[in-house]
């Protein structure tokens, strides 16, 4: 075996001398000349440090520079992404902002990422979202009905799973911090985007009403209530008294709920 | 990751080691770290498997065409973005299941290591398809299990504890493989162009493996960077808020009781931070088993404590990559279970099959 890997090795060392003859790279000359020291390789080999290329066919050179060019590439390639996946991830800066359409070509969208994972500050409040329907009757009288709670729903699945869904954790959740960063305090849409999240809400809302409410509706409201998380005893008694926060209560326009509205 | 260092010496003693030579041989000669490659595999094949089959009641609420997420508005965003993904291809319920069952089989087989190469391939579609038709229901672990699967195509992550590597190994036992190539294997052409091929293989899996190893860096570093800036970490209280967020709290009466005690709240606090600012430092000396064993624990804890079991997962087998094989074959020979360090050594052997001029 020890026979086996010496002279595998001894087959790459000669493509790699005569690959570093053809393009010059100075971390292979450094492997070409410690390989003189080293007794194992023929002593035919042409000498990489010459100038004379190597004698070989065409098709033999063409192979070489070919997966020269290819390991450069690879390596090139390699050490760009890190570069751009590090400006991507960065706070922004004089490099980033310089370059920005060219880290954001290559970065978006597989490469697209963000690692502020419970930072800079974890959230200091919880959220609630409730879901109230409109129905009108054929007669034209308007009922709406109590409030039901989503989050709730989601809490109560969440309880005593080891493995929580994505749809109880993630779904709502995001679509609402979405839906707050695309939105204004005024729920207009301004933006294609901000519409899209938009109707992505409703769906979410108009499926988990009906999911638990056996009643038809035409319009759906959702109400958000916001609770800060009271700080631990110790920031307290730092503090000599604890602030208390106000609990908001934010409603969002009457949206229309059948399958088609936009 | 520079694992291989010790196993290269061996095959060339009397080579003077210059770094800059080192860093060639290891970059160019050998696949480093076979064995972490493999672990990642597996362990992102396996994760992601358990993610589709934990939704498997949910599927067609956060993938199928039903989804509030509608298949006009994920084709909406992709125009704007550029994403692919084979969900948005048909409204069909009939072609989203056969998707979700395609998606099944291909992370069984490529947790399996059958055909890797290849599967690394449907993997990475599989993977990056279904990311992007729920990209709202996304969160870090399925963030970063995204980039692994794109990253593991560069790798040759089958070389071990596969069954592409078993097969190998027994077809070499039963047909003398070898010998039939060293036959074929006479032309000078024939060996230039082995040789080419699994100097390129190498290579890429080289620097796939180096690339994936800097994404984790970054990831800590920036994880650990952004929470500097915040004034709940700095003084020490970030974790209360952490736990009492409800939809994060699967054990509440556990949550709380981590939470009345402050000063491990504060410690935890302080060390996470320090940790994931220190990881990308302490990679090249023995500290590293360390941090890696405290964020082993870390990991768990956020699996059981916030009910994060595939966000847990997906980093703590990225921080695998940073075991070197010595620790996995080790670890297999703790086991017991199979002789690996012959097939490892059998299959370094005679990979190289028969180009011997």
């Amino acid at each position: 075996m020890r026979e086996a890997l010496s002279s595998e090795r001894d087959g790459r060392s000669r493509l790699l001398e005569s690959m570093d003859s053809v393009d010059a790279w100075k971390p292979g000359r450094g492997t070409a000349e410690s390989a003189i020291g080293d007794p194992t390789p023929a002593k035919d080999e042409p000498d990489p440090a010459s100038d004379t290329p190597p004698e070989r066919s065409g098709t033999g050179f063409l192979l070489e520079a070919v997966t020269g060019s290819a390991v450069v590439l690879f390596l090139a390639a390699s050490l760009l992404h890190v570069l751009l996946v590090f400006l991507h991830v960065a706070p922004p800066n004089v490099v980033s902002q310089r370059y920005s359409s060219q880290i954001n070509a290559w970065i978006f969208p597989l490469f697209e990422q963000s690692w502020r994972l419970f930072a800079p500050d974890p959230e200091s409040v919880t959220r609630q979202i409730l879901a109230r329907t409109m129905h009108t009757s054929p007669d034209g009288t308007q009922q709406v009905t109590d409030w039901f709670d989503l989050t709730a729903v989601d809490e109560s699945d969440v309880e005593h799973n080891f493995f929580p869904s994505h749809t109880t954790q993630n779904m709502l959740r995001r679509a609402w911090t979405s839906y707050l960063e695309s939105h204004g305090s005024d729920d207009q849409s301004n933006s294609e985007r901000a519409l899209m999240i938009q109707k992505y809400l409703r769906n979410i809302a108009v499926d988990r009403v009906a999911e638990h409410r056996d009643s038809t509706f035409e319009a759906i409201q959702l109400q958000l209530i916001t609770r800060p998380i009271a700080a631990p005893g110790a920031a307290r008694s730092v503090d000599g008294t604890a602030p208390v926060p106000p609990i908001e209560t934010r409603y969002l326009p009457w949206w229309g709920a059948g399958p088609d509205e936009n | 990751m520079r694992t291989e260092q010790t196993s290269l010496g061996s095959t060339s003693p009397t080579r003077r080691s210059s770094p800059v030579s080192n860093a060639y041989t290891v970059l160019l000669e050998q696949p480093i770290s076979l064995y972490a490659a493999s672990v990642l595999r597996i362990g992102y094949g396996l994760l992601y498997l358990a993610f589709l089959l934990r939704e498997f009641p949910h599927r067609r609420e956060i993938w199928g065409p039903d989804s509030p997420w509608t298949p006009a508005l994920a084709t909406q965003l992709f125009d704007q973005t550029g994403w692919f993904s084979i969900l948005t291809l048909s409204d069909s319920p009939l072609y989203f299941e056969g998707c979700y069952a395609l998606a099944v089989a291909t992370c069984a087989l490529f947790m399996l290591g059958w055909r890797t190469r290849a599967m690394s391939l449907v993997f990475a579609i599989v993977v990056a398809s279904f990311h992007a038709r729920a990209i709202f229901m996304t969160d870090g672990g399925d963030n970063l299990m995204l980039l692994m699967a794109l990253y593991l195509c560069l790798t040759a992550c089958g070389r071990r504890w596969s069954l592409d590597a078993r097969r190998n190994r027994l077809q070499r036992s039963t047909i003398g493989r070898a010998s039939r190539l060293t036959r074929l294997g006479s032309s000078d052409r024939w060996c230039n162009l082995i040789a080419t091929r699994r100097l390129l293989v190498t290579v890429l899996h080289n620097c796939g493996m180096f690339v994936i190893a800097a994404q984790v860096c970054i990831l800590y570093g920036s994880a650990g960077l952004y929470k500097v800036q915040g004034g709940l970490w700095a003084n020490g209280t970030a974790l209360h808020y952490v736990m009492n967020l409800d939809l994060f709290q699967p054990w509440p009466a556990l949550s709380h009781m981590v939470d009345s005690q402050q000063m491990l709240v504060a410690v935890v606090s302080y060390m996470t931070v320090l940790v994931q600012v220190a990881f990308p430092f302490v990679l090249f000396g023995r500290l590293k088993y360390v941090f890696v064993t405290i964020l082993l624990g870390m990991h768990l804890g956020i699996a059981i404590l916030l009910g994060l079991p595939l966000f847990s997962g997906a980093m703590i087998v990225a921080d695998a990559v940073f075991l070197p094989d010595r620790f996995y074959q080790f670890l297999a020979r703790a086991c017991g279970r199979i002789p690996l360090r012959r097939y490892a050594g059998g299959s370094a052997a005679t990979s190289s099959s028969g180009c011997r001029g």
